[in-house]
């Protein structure tokens, strides 16, 4: 009779398997299989087992895999005849569902009816390819789903925390004069509402569901047309010798992760200005203060640097629209590599 | 004189795979790896033990089954990313993943052209190279990493000052192929939606060309929206890319076109139409002369005579039939494709009951 058992001698990460009560030579023709491909019910005829070693262990054999035993998978051991001798199940993988979405962008209310993308905030880090299952977008009132509106991204596009992810809609869409434009529309109506859905299912890279699900409802406006314009931005004024925070305002709706890495404050005297930003969370105003008091700068001397790649949440950039009329001259792009600069106000405080 | 090794230069150790996608081969027995979670390409010394050239087709049958049952998991945890041949041995590579999230492990795979039996290279202690790009900030400080002195300049103040561009971080590498000594890294951003497409000398030096050429298309004449490139294929020798959007155009570029610092507009050449992403392209030769073959997620292979790329002006009017290609209608769930000798290529395919083989495709049938 022989008994299979999993040998934790070499601790949780050298997981093996003993088989006792075997025939010498038992071993040579052996065969570990993932218990998930004997599904068809025939064992994989002329197919290698699992890779891995068999070696002798006092009255049995036991088999180090060369990839460890995966958390809540079954394995099957068959012999050299193909018979199934045993079939046991790894423990599944400790600890319970922790992560929560922290946070759906873009953080409006009314979005454009060619918006490019959400992004979805984690609480901790997540599996990959499983946003076609658990995250959808579908229509706020009737509830259907808006078929092909996301667009299914293989590899997916996340983070380097693997925290946060991006999900465009499908950009095919979105661009006039491209056949699926013409033939399926823009992924969303005008007028119309939508509600992104992460499902609590939505697994973390423990494979644990989310402690519970969320979603954001938007109603769609106008489409948000041109190139962002840093011309057109407000730009607060600061008062020489204090700690004021900079405030800028978009008059459009930023992408927030474009936002905190695009922007810079350069002095005259010291180069790049040092200190802490602040974006709104709709994305439409950014706040900078400064980590010392703001050096005094002769006219023009203090201004903002703008990275010609920031977009709004259209996919709009400073350098380029997200699709622009070739037949509009209003319509233009920036030359390459320009980076706009705008001076920023000064307000004196005092008497002349 | 003796050619220098490709290999020069390597280490031997753990690159430090996050994640493993996209392969394409360079020279000698250099693999390059795509490793989009940790921002790099590796390139690995695969040491192919093999001595001489396989030839003739190769078929795989349950491929997905095969290497669940090779990688100890069950079949819903393997994920094949990409496909490729060594030119020398006729091998086959493919990059796996095992498993996702904290259980997910970068396997490299190779299949035994002869006898079929399964290999893995051990990624912990390989002969290689790192050519990181993900050179973005750290999350937590966007402005750490504000370089002056790079950059194009600007004035300011009656100054010229230059702050570098943060170049948008790669999320996903799609696509890589090496030319003359150079490796050619499309992906996508999460950041920015028009991501470039890089150049990378290789031996590694540190240096890469990508940051401000800028990928356009024009559809019909009016519109022109700046997109990030999914999957190419160099031909014509390397003077000639066709490459296919997100957005599905199929487009052509002049490699001289692909210079740093540029701004280039590719032709579209055809259009593929809704609910259908293009997957991958391989170049092959029928009767001497030279086609591409491009796989999707929906439609059938399509196949294009590279004559009739040249020939075909830039795509002006939105009506069908839009564009070169002509479909191939038997041959549908291609996915992964790689040249596998003169007279075949090696596909992944899924048949009617969604099982994936590993088949050869007959050049002269195409």
């Amino acid at each position: 009779m022989v008994e299979v058992a999993w040998d934790e001698r070499d601790g949780p990460a050298g997981v093996a398997l003993v088989a006792r009560g075997v025939p010498p030579g038992w071993s040579a023709s052996a065969r570990v299989v993932p218990s998930d491909v004997l599904r068809g019910g025939m064992p994989p005829a002329g197919r290698a087992g699992m890779a891995g070693r068999w070696a002798d262990d006092g009255d049995g054999a036991r088999f180090v895999p060369r990839f460890a035993f995966l958390p809540g998978r079954s394995y099957t051991v068959l012999d050299g005849e193909d018979r199934p001798v045993a079939t046991l199940t790894a423990a599944p993988a400790p600890g319970r569902p922790t992560a929560r979405v922290v946070g759906i962008e873009p953080a409006l209310s009314v979005v454009p009816r060619n918006l490019l993308r959400f992004h979805v905030r984690f609480s901790a880090p997540m599996a990959e390819g499983a946003a076609t299952r658990h995250l959808r977008l579908e229509d706020a009132t009737s509830g259907l789903v808006l078929r092909d509106a996301l667009f299914a991204l293989d590899p997916e596009l996340w983070d380097e925390a693997r925290c946060e992810l991006t999900v465009l809609l499908d950009p095919a869409r979105i661009k006039r004069g491209l056949a699926p434009h013409r033939e399926a529309g823009y992924p969303l109506r005008e007028g119309g509402s939508v509600r992104l859905v992460v499902e609590a299912g939505y697994p973390d890279a423990a494979g644990h569901p989310l402690v519970e699900g969320a979603e954001a409802v938007y109603a769609v406006g106008p489409d948000l047309r041109g190139r962002v314009d840093p011309g057109a931005w407000t730009v607060g004024a600061v008062v020489p010798g204090r700690r004021d925070s900079l405030v800028v305002a978009f008059g459009r709706p930023l992408d927030r992760r474009l936002v905190a890495r695009s922007l810079r404050v350069v002095h005259e005297g010291s180069g790049v200005v040092a200190g802490a930003v602040d974006v709104a969370a709709d994305g439409t105003r950014w706040r900078f203060t400064p980590a010392a008091p703001w050096a005094p700068w002769a006219p023009g001397g203090l201004a903002l640097v703008v990275d010609p790649g920031l977009e709004d949440v259209a996919g709009n950039a400073v350098a380029r629209a997200f699709d622009r009329d070739l037949a509009d001259p209003t319509d233009t792009a920036l030359p390459a590599g320009r980076a706009p600069v705008l001076p920023v106000p000064s307000v004196k405080t005092g008497p002349e | 004189m003796a050619a220098q090794d490709p290999t020069d230069g390597f280490v031997v150790g753990d690159p430090g795979l996050r994640s493993i996608g996209a392969l394409a081969f360079g020279p000698g027995d250099v693999l390059f790896v795509a490793d989009s979670e940790g921002g790099k390409v590796v390139a690995v010394d695969v040491a192919d033990p093999a001595t001489e050239a396989a030839s003739g087709p190769f078929d795989l049958a349950d491929l997905d089954t095969t290497l669940a049952t090779y990688l100890g998991c069950d079949v819903g945890d393997v994920a094949v990313r990409d496909l490729a041949v060594h030119p020398r041995t006729g091998n086959i590579y493919l990059s796996v993943m095992r498993g996702t999230g904290t259980a997910g492990q970068p396997v490299l795979v190779r299949i035994d052209r002869h006898d079929g039996s399964l290999a893995d290279l051990p990624l912990d202690r390989v002969a290689h190279a790192v050519a990181a790009l993900d050179d973005a900030p750290a999350e937590d400080d966007p402005r750490q990493d504000v370089r002056l002195g790079e950059g194009e300049p600007f004035e300011f103040n009656g100054r010229t000052i230059r702050i570098a561009r943060i170049p948008a971080r790669l999320s996903a590498i799609t696509d890589m192929a090496y030319v003359d000594g150079t490796l050619l890294v499309a992906g996508l951003s999460n950041e920015e939606f028009a991501s470039t497409l890089r150049r990378i000398p290789f031996p590694f030096d540190g240096r890469q060309e990508s940051t401000a050429l800028e990928i356009f298309h024009v559809s019909h004449g009016k519109w022109e929206t700046a997109a990030p490139i999914r999957t190419f294929v160099p031909y014509e020798g390397g003077q000639s890319v066709l490459a296919s959007y997100t957005c599905t155009p199929l487009v052509h570029f002049p490699m001289a076109e692909l210079v740093p610092g540029g701004r280039a507009t590719g032709r579209t050449v055809a259009e593929l139409g809704a609910g259908n992403q293009p997957l991958d392209i391989v170049r092959f030769e029928q009767d001497g002369a030279e086609h591409l073959l491009v796989s999707h997620t929906s439609h059938p292979l399509m196949k294009i005579a590279c004559a009739d790329i040249d020939v075909q002006a830039p795509l002006t009017e939105p009506k069908e039939p839009v564009g070169v290609p002509r479909q191939l209608p038997d041959l549908t769930g291609v996915s992964l494709m790689a040249n596998l000798d003169d007279d075949h290529l090696l596909a992944l395919q899924a048949d009617d009951t969604g099982t994936r083989h590993l088949r050869s495709l007959k050049v002269a049938s195409l």
